[in-house]
């Protein structure tokens, strides 16, 4: 099979964190509200209404440009973009032209451990349209109903260059830019809630040259989604490459259930958007101070944050990705460290305990019941071999369950320290002195005898010993001569 | 207690009345009501009268301000259709909004409210504001109270015929082009087009946004001052509005100051094309105004017969993106269909006039793509030499005086038939609101008892020097009997 | 510029905005709005080339709003005069292109 080139280009929005929408101040929170009630004059379109700019959306807006890189442009300036639509109430939608927020930026990201580069070509802000639906009940038949509950929400768009080159890539560059607006609070980034959309535009090619024809995809909810459609498009156009056809360039919607794109229905000739400056918005000027105050506001973004995470704490790329990807656990992470610097330890933990009780509680860890310095006083306690590691995951369970300290879980439960090694060594010699069957029989070489030793040594301490101490010190006891 | 209408017409006299409780505001509002009763059949300046007027006028009365009175207390008011009244319709002049009322008050109207003022009602005017004389809209012509046979302009004809039929003592009206000064002109009475950004526009339905603007109409000088004092000043909830406080007669300069100050006459303004006999009488102004001591020099304003075209540009392809949201799917007229399409088409096939969907043609080309550069871009480039044009001829002089228009008040039906005749009738008061300056427009005497009016500029915030010389001339011509006896109905 | 607009591109104009015409409407709005356009000529005269557009009038940095919502609530009077309202949701012919957002 000939070689294919693949070219992916992906425009991505998502909605602003504000707690009042971008024009207007009616509330942002719509998931699960009844239809029109987060509604006013100004987003519903009403005669007579005029847009008035949310400071904090601008700010939000030029914040994810500055993660990205992006020059910032000294002047805001909105644009009308003109179609008719029923979710659209004033038959534009305000949004930006050829003065967007940001431009030229760069997002740097991992795929398959190797590190690559997008170009991002700009980032400017609009307003949301409203929802529409197509089914329920009550709904007259043949009819659509519209709720402008999300009809003026800020969004941010962003655009990539044609810089990705396999689905792989557009998944992971998706996941990292993801990671970089919630660690910026400008964004939940949640696909599947909607205030993450993700639309690609592929083409293939059989020459590094020459572009193939660009093809739009759209209705992708998912991540996987992303993925899928675009292997699917991919093999789609190289079929038709292959067999010597020519690939129309049109607008394709992904089907989930189906697993296939298809052609998006009667478009009319390519709408004619007629942007003109929006005389209802003054343009806005950006000083270089504010510029400089929004940006000392920016944190560490997750891509330096893994790598000093590797250097600074000797972390495996994997470790520190797993780690920084969700700002909260990382912040998490290094409170912990600042506790008790024991970054290999606090990571195992992490790791595998704090992250299974999270999936199986299914809460983030900003809901956690337990805190950087909870976890630590149980890991410390593990770590001076105060409890053993089993009992520790017991406790730490209970922990999440209740938001209990260790000391009030361990007295409550009426689990016993084994403080000193030497009182773990008396029962161990108590346990050879009434074995001395299962002594000899280790002594002759039947391993299975120091097993039941082990056994014994932990039923007298019930369960309360380290086993990995007790096997030590049961050898140290045997091998020390009879 | 009656109110005679033809003597008492200022604010003053009423609320003096009213202190020494010689009038009632029941008594002062049924002297309006009774008037629109036995005379706007003839004139139909007004679409709806509002049902609450009476009961408001009670509740008013019932609670007599001690002391100073809010500046509109129990003054009845006529409000354009195209601002928004909470529980009054709010068509536009349009099929469209045939039966939308509002569900908000405009910023202005809770201005006067707050000001103890009681509106009448709504007037009527030419469809969404496009149009020089009130003849495009849905809902029948007004006429001019001077020559019942004749426009009183537009687009605020209804405003303008209210007052100048003595129906009401205030009135609001719109000026996108100059429909505020040009009927205030061709009814006689006194309009105001604010500095662009001077007074709110949320609750004004938009024309063309870059332009509109709500002025202030009224029978006298120092009604209209009083009327712009409570309209003007910031609002937080339109962006374009300048973030200053109200007009306050304050910045009037006394009349010692008015003397001395320099009056510009722009030639372009009387070349051929005015009317002979509207120029004689501007002229006559002019004189009058070198004898009282101000000196008045020739300027020019180069791009004059440019501003026309940028204009039937630039308003056209605004309108046509504001008027996108009439497409009956939330409020208005919804036409019918099976389809949304078929429901967007007739919806605006029905609901819109001719002049309306001219505009929307003529400004959805001057957007569209491969003719913005040609269009839209070079009327916004024209615009800003026409601004240039106003900047360096008010450097020379602290004023700029013209004709509001360059003909008399035509007869209905006599320019409908040519669009771009109509256009011409604005052709000196579009300049004006391109730069965004202020302009008054005054009554400045008769010629065979059809009223002339007088146009007045002046730099961005200079309301206040307009209103100066306003109110000296208004002293100095002291015109009698300026409103017209109308037969009224037995 | 003042070059006459074709038919072609007034259906084309109409359809953009959802006007429809009879041809004999068409007809005399096509030589209106011509007649209107002929005049545009006279700015082709003008030497625009070292001119800044004027957007907008401004006299300085327009209001903002600060991130704190505010209830309108007045959506009952809307319901009240819209065309056709089921269950809260605005209704319309079913829109058959599925663009989800």
């Amino acid at each position: 099979m000939a070689e294919f080139y693949v070219t992916i280009g992906l425009e991505v929005h998502c909605q602003l964190l504000t707690k009042s929408k971008m024009f207007c101040r009616c509330g942002t929170d719509y998931i699960g509200k009844a239809p029109n009630t987060l509604v006013c004059p100004v987003c519903m379109g009403l005669p007579g209404s005029l847009p008035v700019l949310n400071t904090r959306a601008l700010e939000l807006a030029i914040k994810t440009a500055l993660a990205l890189r992006c020059e910032i442009l000294s002047q805001v300036v909105f644009h009308r973009k003109n179609y008719f639509y029923p979710d659209l109430p004033k038959g534009y939608q305000i949004s930006q032209y050829n003065f967007p927020i940001g431009i030229n930026g760069e997002v740097k990201f991992f795929s398959q451990g190797v590190q690559k580069s997008v170009r991002i070509k700009r980032v400017h802000v609009e307003e949301d349209a409203g929802k529409l639906v197509h089914e329920g009940p009550g709904l007259p038949p043949n009819s659509s109903g519209v709720d402008f509950n999300r009809c003026g929400i800020p969004l941010v768009e962003i655009v990539t260059e044609p810089d990705l080159h396999s689905p792989e890539e557009a998944r992971d560059y998706l996941v990292m830019l993801r990671s970089m607006v919630r660690y910026i609070g400008a964004s939940d980034g949640n696909m599947e809630e909607g205030s993450l959309r993700c639309d690609a535009n592929i083409s293939v090619s059989p020459s590094l040259q020459e572009l193939g024809t660009k093809v739009e995809v759209k209705n992708m909810n998912s991540f996987r989604s992303v993925f899928r459609a675009l292997c699917y498009e991919i093999e789609r156009q190289r079929t038709i490459l292959e067999k010597g056809g020519t690939v129309i360039q049109e607008t394709r919607h992904w089907d989930e259930r189906e697993g296939v794109t298809v052609a998006a229905r009667g478009k009319e000739e390519a709408e004619d958007y007629r942007y003109f400056p929006d005389p209802d918005l003054l343009p806005i000027s950006i000083e270089k101070e504010q510029l400089q105050e929004i940006e000392k506001t920016l944190p560490e973004l997750p891509l330096e944050r893994k790598e000093r995470f590797m250097m600074e704490y000797e972390l495996t790329e994997g470790e520190a990705g797993v780690l920084t990807q969700e700002k909260d656990t990382a912040d998490f992470f290094e409170a912990c460290l600042k506790e008790f610097h024991k970054p290999r330890l606090i990571c195992n933990w992490m790791l595998t305990e704090v992250l299974k009780n999270l999936n199986e509680l299914n809460i983030a860890i900003s809901e956690s019941k337990v805190t950087p310095e909870a976890l630590v006083e149980l890991i410390r306690m593990v770590d001076k071999k105060e409890i053993s590691g089993t009992i520790a995951k017991g406790i730490l369970e209970e922990m999440f369950a209740t938001g209990g300290r260790v000391r009030e879980i361990i007295a409550r439960k009426g689990i016993s320290f084994i403080t000193s090694e030497r009182e773990l060594e008396k029962i161990a010699r108590e346990a050879i002195e009434k074995n001395p069957q299962s002594v000899a029989d280790y002594l002759s070489g039947k391993e299975k005898a120091l097993h039941f030793l082990i056994g014994q040594v932990m039923k007298m301490t019930r369960g309360q010993a380290d086993p990995e101490m007790v096997k030590n010190l049961l050898l140290k006891e045997l091998s020390s001569g009879e | 207690m009656t109110v005679d209408v033809f003597r008492e017409f200022r604010i003053r006299d009423y609320h003096e009345r009213l202190r020494k409780k010689e009038l009632s505001v029941g008594e002062l509002l049924e002297a309006f009501l009774g008037r629109i009763q036995n005379v706007d059949t003839q004139i139909r300046a007004f679409l709806s009268l509002n049902e609450e007027a009476r009961a408001q006028a009670r509740e008013l009365q019932e609670n007599v301000p001690e002391g100073v009175f809010p500046p509109l207390w129990g003054i009845p008011i006529a409000i354009k259709d195209n601002i928004c009244t909470e529980n009054l319709p709010t068509t536009c002049g349009s099929r469209i909004l045939e039966n939308f009322v509002a569900p908000y008050d405009a910023t202005v109207i809770e201005k006067l409210k707050k000001a103890g003022a009681i509106i009448l009602g709504k007037t009527n005017m030419d469809e969404f504001a496009m149009g020089s004389s009130t003849e495009n809209s849905a809902f029948g012509p007004t006429r001019n109270p001077f020559d019942l046979r004749r426009v009183p302009g537009g687009s605020s004809g209804g405003s303008a015929a209210a007052l100048a039929a003595l129906e009401a003592p205030l009135a609001l009206g719109s000026d996108t082009g100059g429909s505020v000064r040009q009927p205030a002109s061709f009814c006689g009475v006194v309009g105001l087009r604010p500095t662009y950004g001077r007074v709110s526009r949320y609750g004004l339905v938009s024309f063309a946004s870059s332009l509109d603007q709500i002025g202030p109409m009224a029978r006298n000088v120092e009604d209209c001052i009083t009327l712009f004092e409570v309209i003007s000043g910031s609002d937080d909830r339109d962006s374009t509005c300048a973030p200053y406080p109200p007009f306050s007669r304050q910045d009037i300069p006394p009349e010692r100051e008015i003397r001395k100050m320099k009056v510009g006459v722009p030639r372009e303004y009387f070349a051929s094309g005015v009317d002979e006999a509207i120029v004689k009488k501007v002229q006559e102004i002019l004189d009058l105004l070198e004898r009282e001591g101000l000196e008045c020099v020739e300027v020019s304003l180069p791009h004059t017969d440019c501003a026309l075209e940028a204009y039937y540009i630039v308003a056209p392809a605004e309108a046509s993106s504001n008027l996108a949201r009439y497409d009956g799917v939330l409020y208005g007229l919804r036409g019918e269909g099976s389809t949304l399409q078929e429901m967007y088409f007739q919806t605006r096939t029905r609901g819109f006039g001719k002049e309306v969907k001219r505009r929307i043609i003529l400004g959805t080309y001057s957007l569209s793509s491969g003719y913005y550069d040609d269009y839209y871009l070079k009327g916004m480039k024209v615009r800003t030499l026409v601004r240039r044009d106003f900047e360096e001829a008010l450097e020379m002089c602290h004023f700029l005086i013209t004709p509001v228009s360059p003909c008399f008040p035509f007869f209905l039906g006599e320019r409908t038939a040519s669009p771009y005749q109509m256009y011409l009738a604005d052709v000196f008061t579009i300049p004006s609101a391109m730069a965004g300056i202020p302009g008054i427009s005054m009554n400045c005497g008769y010629v065979d008892g059809l009223p002339v009016g007088l146009q007045i500029l002046s730099g961005p915030f200079k309301e206040g020097w307009l209103f100066g010389l306003a109110l000296f001339l208004e002293k100095a011509l002291s015109l009698v009997s300026p409103f017209p006896r109308l037969p009224e109905r037995s | 510029m003042g070059k006459k607009i074709s038919l072609e591109e007034m259906k084309k104009v109409a359809q953009l905005s959802k006007l429809q015409f009879t041809e004999e409407e068409l007809l005399r709005f096509f030589q209106d709005v011509n007649e209107i356009v002929a005049h545009f000529e006279k700015l082709d005269q003008l030497n625009l080339k070292e001119v800044s557009p004027t957007s907008h009038i401004s006299w300085s940095q327009p209001p903002m709003h600060s991130d704190d919502p505010a209830e309108w609530r007045g959506e009952e009077k809307v319901f009240r005069q819209a065309p056709t309202v089921v269950e809260r949701y605005f209704i319309v012919p079913k829109v058959v292109e599925k663009e989800e957002r």
